[in-house]
């Protein structure tokens, strides 16, 4: 059994679908942390498994620069829900609703 | 100096001091009363200087273009205005030197003397405004002077309301005075005095223009129907009545009559006339009743413009029909002559008057009503006597002012309609009747109280300027006195040709009669009007003065008001309602349904960001 392109493409579908429905469906702020960064993930598998496909390597540049961004923008996201924790003692999302209405 | 100067000069000065009470002097009164007085002062020497040097000139500078519109501002010097500046800076002097023995226990001197200064630059300016559109600038500010001066006593509302009445009245006359400049500029292309005269002279006159000018004088001069405000005018300080609402400021629609008299048709001056006639019989008839010492003057100098506006017509009709050499649209003919000759001698004596009631008043502690006061003849000599010099020049008894100034009118009238001439000649009548019936009741006879029984002579700050003005009213009316600068204006007074015997005959004996039935009807010393108790339906007839104010106040209280409340409705209605706050509400409708969308969980968002994603999607796959 050989492990083609439409196998990884699959697991990056699904491990989207998990990150998508995690932020949907989730009301924990780290919780929905999670579920954007397995959506990026499941993307960076998407460009790698086409840059592998075609024999390219441009997909693998743009992993790089998304992996390097993705761990910048860790670091923010992270303060930032520390930071509101710190403010409102809590990191329920349905807690923060200062916009309503 | 130039004439230019002087004349600037004459009219500034007024204003610096008005300016610094004002603005500065609001609380000292003493420096307040000598700085106005001192510009009043600077006026007359200036003024006269002017007068006795200066040859006729016009000056002007422009001041606005606008594309094709061109406005400029000047000053236009000839023997008519020489004449009525002449009335302005002397009346106005000799009374800012009464008013600083008059006000002088007022806290609020300094904004008395800034009303008076105010008031005494806008007449100068009436007086020398060169063209319509500065003269209605000047003409406003003598209302807004008149409207701060007569609301003095501000905390008395009887005192504010008459100085609303005054303001608001003025607007009606005022708004047809412009609309009749405006139509002046429309026909003429011009708002220059001397352009428009010389304009008219060839013929573009129109009716409708000149009975527009006329209702600024008629606003102004308490001409029927918009008098109603000048008896109420009384309630300011009385120097301030002497200056503004018997002198000058009230005499400035004959002045007006006067200046742009060219423009008015053989229509315009019948109306005119009849007007001004109306106004001489009605003003007297309603002076017959009235206690308020000031009211009875108020009513008298109404009538007394009436007799000057229906000297105007009469006197330009009959140029206009003769065809004489001057033609009616010379700059004089003999009806401005007339008008203008009474406009002075009247001033002098009716400021007289005023002064002296003032003295009056001043020392009665403020009693006006004549039938509180009795037996001030022996207690006020001077007054008194100055007093009876300008009842007999107001009656018209030779040889003092006023016979000589209404004897003019009265040969104008017997030459052109015998009616008119035998309606002014029981107007005579009528003047002697309510002077010597004010004069019976307040001099002689026993006090009548209190405040009568403790009255005193005045000191000489009072006493003074009602000699000056005595001696004025009994020789202002021999023209040979007169300098040389007004003979453009006194030498146009008419004579009368034929008939002389008749005129001079009938004027004196309708005012002797006029004195002798008033000194016998009313006793000295009662203490009721002797016609209020011989015959109250007449009285009460007189003394509703045929119901104006009731006519005007129905108006304004049922038609005015109701049309207002409805304009008022339909405009809450369409304006305010529908477009102002639908437009409103509109936005209003629609910030409440976007308003829903934003709930504030982020789920919620992230549903319509993907629900946009996937209509982004079906748009572009071409769905």
């Amino acid at each position: 059994m050989s492990v083609g392109l439409e196998d990884y493409l699959a697991v990056s579908g699904l491990l989207f679908a998990i990150g998508f429905f995690g932020v949907l469906l989730r009301r924990n702020t780290l919780i929905i942390y999670m579920g954007l960064e397995l959506m990026l993930n499941a993307s960076t598998l998407a460009l790698v498994a086409f840059s592998r496909y075609n024999n390219t390597m441009d997909g693998n540049v743009f992993v790089f620069f998304i992996i390097t961004v993705a761990a910048a923008e860790v670091a923010v996201g992270l303060a930032i829900i520390v930071a509101l924790f710190r403010k409102r003692q809590t990191i329920q999302v349905d807690q923060h609703n200062a916009l309503r209405n | 100096m130039q004439p230019a100067n002087l004349a600037l000069i004459t009219l500034f000065a007024p204003l610096v001091a008005a300016a610094i009470n004002g603005l500065f002097l609001r609380r000292r009164g003493v420096a307040a009363a000598a700085l106005s007085v001192l510009a009043a002062g600077t006026s007359l020497v200036a003024g006269l200087t002017l007068i006795l040097t200066a040859e006729p000139f016009s000056v002007s500078a422009s001041w606005l273009s606008l594309g094709g519109f061109h406005l400029e501002l000047g000053l236009l010097f000839n023997s008519l205005s020489a004449l009525m500046l002449f009335v302005v800076v002397v009346v106005g002097f000799i009374i800012h030197v009464f008013s600083l023995g008059y006000m002088s226990d007022d806290p609020c001197r300094g904004r008395f003397f800034a009303g008076m200064s105010l008031f005494m630059f806008s007449m100068i300016g009436v007086t020398l405004a060169d063209n319509l559109f500065l003269l209605f600038v000047f003409w406003e500010m003598v209302g807004l002077s008149s409207y701060l001066l007569i609301s003095f006593y501000f905390e008395k509302p009887s005192a504010v309301a008459a100085g609303n009445k005054a303001f608001i009245v003025n607007r009606v006359g005022d708004f047809g005075f412009l609309l009749g400049i405006i139509w002046v500029y429309w026909t003429y292309g011009t708002m220059s005095i001397t352009e428009v005269t010389h304009l008219a002279d060839s013929g573009l006159v129109k009716t409708g223009i000149g009975l527009l000018i006329f209702c600024g004088a008629v606003g102004k001069s308490g001409q029927i129907p918009l008098h109603v405000w000048l008896p109420d005018a009384m309630e300011g300080p009385t120097p301030v009545s002497a200056l503004i609402h018997a002198a000058t400021m009230v005499a400035a629609g004959i002045y007006l009559l006067c200046r742009v008299g060219a423009i008015m048709t053989g229509e315009a001056l019948t109306v005119i006339i009849w007007i001004g006639v109306a106004t001489a019989l009605y003003a007297g008839f309603c002076a017959l009743p009235q206690k308020d010492i000031k009211k009875i003057l108020a009513y008298s100098t109404i009538s007394q413009l009436g007799y000057m506006v229906a000297a105007f017509g009469l006197g330009a009709k009959l140029a206009l029909v003769g065809g004489d050499a001057h033609g009616v649209h010379a700059a004089v003919n003999g009806g401005v002559a007339a008008a203008m000759f009474h406009l002075t001698t009247h001033a002098f004596f009716k400021a007289l008057l005023f002064l002296g009631a003032g003295s009056i008043i001043h020392a009665c502690h403020h009693e006006q009503n004549i039938f509180n006061m009795g037996g001030l003849a022996r207690k006020m000599p001077v007054t008194f006597a100055a007093f009876t010099v300008g009842l007999l020049a107001l009656v018209g008894i030779p040889p003092l002012a006023g016979f000589w100034s209404k004897d003019a009118i009265l040969a104008l009238a017997y030459e052109s309609n015998t009616l008119i001439f035998w309606l002014l000649v029981f107007g005579a009548l009528l003047t002697g009747a309510y002077m010597t019936r004010l004069w019976v009741v307040a001099f002689l006879g026993q006090p009548k109280s209190g405040k009568a029984e403790n009255a005193h002579e005045n000191g000489w700050v009072i006493t003074l300027p009602l000699i000056v003005l005595a001696i004025g009213a009994a020789l202002a009316g021999f023209r040979g006195l007169y300098p040389e600068a007004f003979s453009g204006v006194l030498n146009a007074v008419p004579h009368p040709e034929e008939g002389l015997g008749m005129i001079i005959g009938a004027g004196i004996a309708a005012g002797a009669i006029g004195i002798l039935g008033a000194w016998f009807f009313y006793r000295p010393g009662a203490m009721q009007d002797n016609l209020q108790r011989s015959a109250p339906a007449v009285y009460r007839f007189l003394a509703a003065r045929l119901w104006f104010d009731e006519v005007y106040g129905w108006y304004v209280a049922k038609v005015q008001q109701r049309l207002a409340q409805l304009l008022s409705f339909l405009e809450q209605v369409f304006v305010s309602g529908l477009l102002v706050r639908g437009a409103a509400g509109m936005v209003g409708l629609v910030g409440l349904g976007t308003r829903a969308l934003h709930t504030g969980s982020i789920h919620g968002y992230v549903y319509w960001f993907f629900f946009g994603l996937v209509a982004l999607w079906l748009l572009s796959i071409g769905l």
